[in-house]
């Protein structure tokens, strides 16, 4: 009798045990927790339904300002409305945040913290370890030292707090290894993008194309 | 002419307490008290005695009495209390007589006469005082010389007196005074005033080289400053700290906390943050470390978990960030974003001073145009413009401003540039009508 129970409970167990986040199986799809980007298609290609919630994430591109921001502005208008006051830290933008357009996307002006430095990666690390942030983005200019070492220090301090971080590369550091959770690169396309997965755990791996006007839809 | 503050008001408990009182009087001996810098050991006496009671007042000019009856079962008795409060002089470099007596009167007599006794019941009082030369309660020398020729020497003497006769012949504060000193009539004494500020300095023995040597200096400072605001449950946000040198000017720091703080590892590790910044013109001779205004302190209890582990404590963690960041970087290099009503886009938002925590109150979008994520800092020229860009939006025309000096006029567009990125341009509206690029969509 007890035999039996064993036996039959014995698989479920086994399959709960693997769907821990640390443990990884080739390309099955990760069951670590995930943040909705906003996007549902973009939600659907991600491994685990969006953005990895404790872990960073590459986004590259050619140069600034080609609309890669605005993939993370609804994530930003909701952890903003999220009740623990916490910072979104903005840790050496390209340009000046600009306040009227981030109040019309529906994200808080008051939890915005600018961060200017000429040691990013201290102010990132800073950030998340002190629990205080919300969400870190970051872009780090070409002369900052971005070794693997570097980049695997912040991806484990964004485990070790539950935060996640965006950091904005060039596209020529996809030729390099990267210890990212999650590494995608952004083209623009007229009134959208295109996002491809570089390295994800599990995700899709076809090119997406996204359109900005899928955000309303999903809003309305 | 030196200005005095006012003195505090008189305790309104004292006024109604009709509970017996306990008063120490901790009187300094004659050498120490002889010395220049006599107020200063008072004010030192009256720190320590601060530590063990709230109610402390000072009997210049060698003398500090303190009321601990609220404090005994803290201090372990009259008995643990006395114990500890010598124990904290002694270390202190001081050795005062003193005496633990029901009136404040009566415990400073004792302790003057030297008798290091603890009476707690007032039926006792009379009988210990009265052995005791009348000259210790410092009445002038005449009234002591007329009472001296009619034989009254000593207390027990001039308590047995008959009281008509004595305020007849030595008038009615004399036989107040004897009245207080067995507690037959309240003696109100007024509180010494507490420091609003603290403010301490270290001269080492040697010049400092090193920002590692100032603030292996600075340690005893702060806990000196931790236990100055614990006495009065009190923090600071604001220290100063100046280092002198022997010829270049002083380097002074400001250091800025988001909330008010009374811990003095929490101060060290953020003045070692700004230190690690400045560049020491020369050799430290000398530290001074001040506080700005105290404030009160609200004492919250600490997450169980590390900062942001399991989500621990979230509120409580934002504005050490802001501190650390701020110490390391200074207050220049971040910001905060607000909203400005108004129609010049670059002047149309603004930059804010970060308060500790976010706050909870939002602003309220007012334009309805499409505006950029991105502003560029300085609009940059865009030479060629109608040739090299696609504009599908616009023109939106902005000309306002005339009153200021700042005019603008321009018609902005929303365009495409030749990698496919949406910016945000305008074209001047007086000649030559540069185009200029402002913001990116991002």
């Amino acid at each position: 009798m007890g035999q039996a129970n064993c036996d039959t409970t014995a698989e479920p167990s086994l399959e709960r045990l693997l769907e821990h986040p640390a443990i990884w199986r080739g390309r099955s799809v990760a069951r670590a927790a995930t943040l909705s980007t906003g996007f549902t298609r973009l939600d659907v290609a991600l491994p685990g339904g969006g953005w990895p919630a404790a872990g960073l994430t590459e986004i590259l591109t050619v140069r600034s300002g080609l609309g890669e921001l605005r993939l993370l502005v609804p994530l930003l208008a909701r952890l903003g409305a999220q009740p623990p006051p916490r910072w979104a830290v903005w840790v050496c933008p390209p340009f000046e945040p600009y306040a009227p357009a981030l109040i019309a996307a529906g994200v808080p002006l008051e939890r915005q913290l600018v961060v200017r430095s000429a040691e990013p990666t201290w102010v990132i690390e800073q950030s998340l370890d002190s629990g205080g942030a919300a969400l870190v983005l970051a872009w780090l200019a070409p002369g900052v030292a971005t070794s693997v070492t570097v980049l695997r220090r912040l991806q484990l301090a964004t485990q070790r707090s539950s935060t996640p971080a965006f950091l904005f590369r060039p596209l020529t550091e996809s030729m390099r290894t990267s210890p990212a959770e999650l590494r995608l690169i952004f083209e623009p396309q007229l009134m959208g993008g295109c996002v491809r997965l570089l390295k994800s755990r599990g995700g899709e791996r076809r090119p997406l194309e996204l359109r900005w006007q899928e955000l309303n839809d999903v809003a309305t | 002419m030196s200005s005095r503050p006012p003195d505090p008001p008189l305790p309104l408990e004292s006024l109604f307490d009709a509970a017996p009182e306990a008063w120490v009087a901790l009187h300094l001996h004659s050498a120490q008290a002889a010395s220049s810098d006599s107020m200063n050991a008072l004010a030192r006496l009256a720190e320590i005695a601060g530590d063990f009671t709230s109610r402390v007042s000072l009997e210049p000019p060698d003398a500090v009495l303190l009321e601990v009856r609220g404090s005994f079962r803290l201090f372990g008795g009259a008995q643990g209390l006395s114990r500890q409060l010598l124990e904290r002089c002694r270390a202190a470099g001081y050795a005062p007589h003193w005496s633990l007596a029901p009136t404040p009167l009566a415990a400073l007599v004792l302790a003057r006469a030297g008798q290091g006794i603890i009476v707690l019941a007032r039926d006792r009082l009379v009988g210990l005082l009265a052995p005791l030369p009348l000259a210790l309660l410092r009445w002038p020398d005449a009234e002591l010389e007329r009472l001296d020729s009619v034989g009254v020497r000593t207390l027990g003497v001039a308590l047995r007196l008959p009281r008509a006769g004595f305020v007849r012949r030595f008038g009615p504060k004399l036989l107040l005074a004897l009245d207080q000193l067995t507690g037959a009539a309240p003696e109100l004494r007024r509180p010494v005033a507490c420091r609003e500020r603290f403010r301490a300095q270290v001269e080492p023995a040697f010049e400092l080289q090193t920002v590692a040597l100032v603030l292996q200096h600075l340690e005893p400072l702060l806990k000196d400053l931790e236990h100055f605001l614990r006495t009065r449950q009190s923090g600071v946000d604001l220290l100063k700290l100046r280092l002198q040198h022997r010829k270049h000017p002083a380097t002074r720091l400001d250091l800025r906390l988001a909330t008010a703080e009374a811990q003095a590892t929490h101060f060290a590790e953020l003045l070692s943050l700004q230190l690690s910044r400045v560049a020491l013109p020369a050799p430290v001779l000398r530290c001074e470390l001040r506080s700005g205004v105290l404030q009160t302190l609200v004492v919250r209890s600490e997450s169980v978990w590390r900062p942001g582990e399991y989500g621990g404590g979230a509120g409580r963690e934002s504005p050490a960030l802001i501190e650390r960041l701020r110490a390391r970087l200074g207050s220049d290099a971040m910001y905060g974003l607000c909203l400005v009503p108004e129609h010049r886009p670059e002047r149309a938002f603004g930059i804010v001073e970060l308060n500790a925590t976010p706050s909870r109150r939002t602003s309220q979008a007012w334009c309805t145009t499409r505006r950029p994520l991105w502003l560029l800092r300085e609009p940059e020229v865009l030479v060629d413009a109608p040739r090299e860009l696609q504009l599908f939006e616009g023109p939106e025309r902005i000309e306002t401003g005339w009153w200021d000096g700042r005019d603008v006029a321009r018609d902005y567009y929303v365009a495409r540039d030749h990698s496919g990125a949406e910016i945000w341009v305008y074209r001047e509206r007086l000649p030559p009508h540069t185009w200029y690029l402002h913001g990116v969509f991002g």
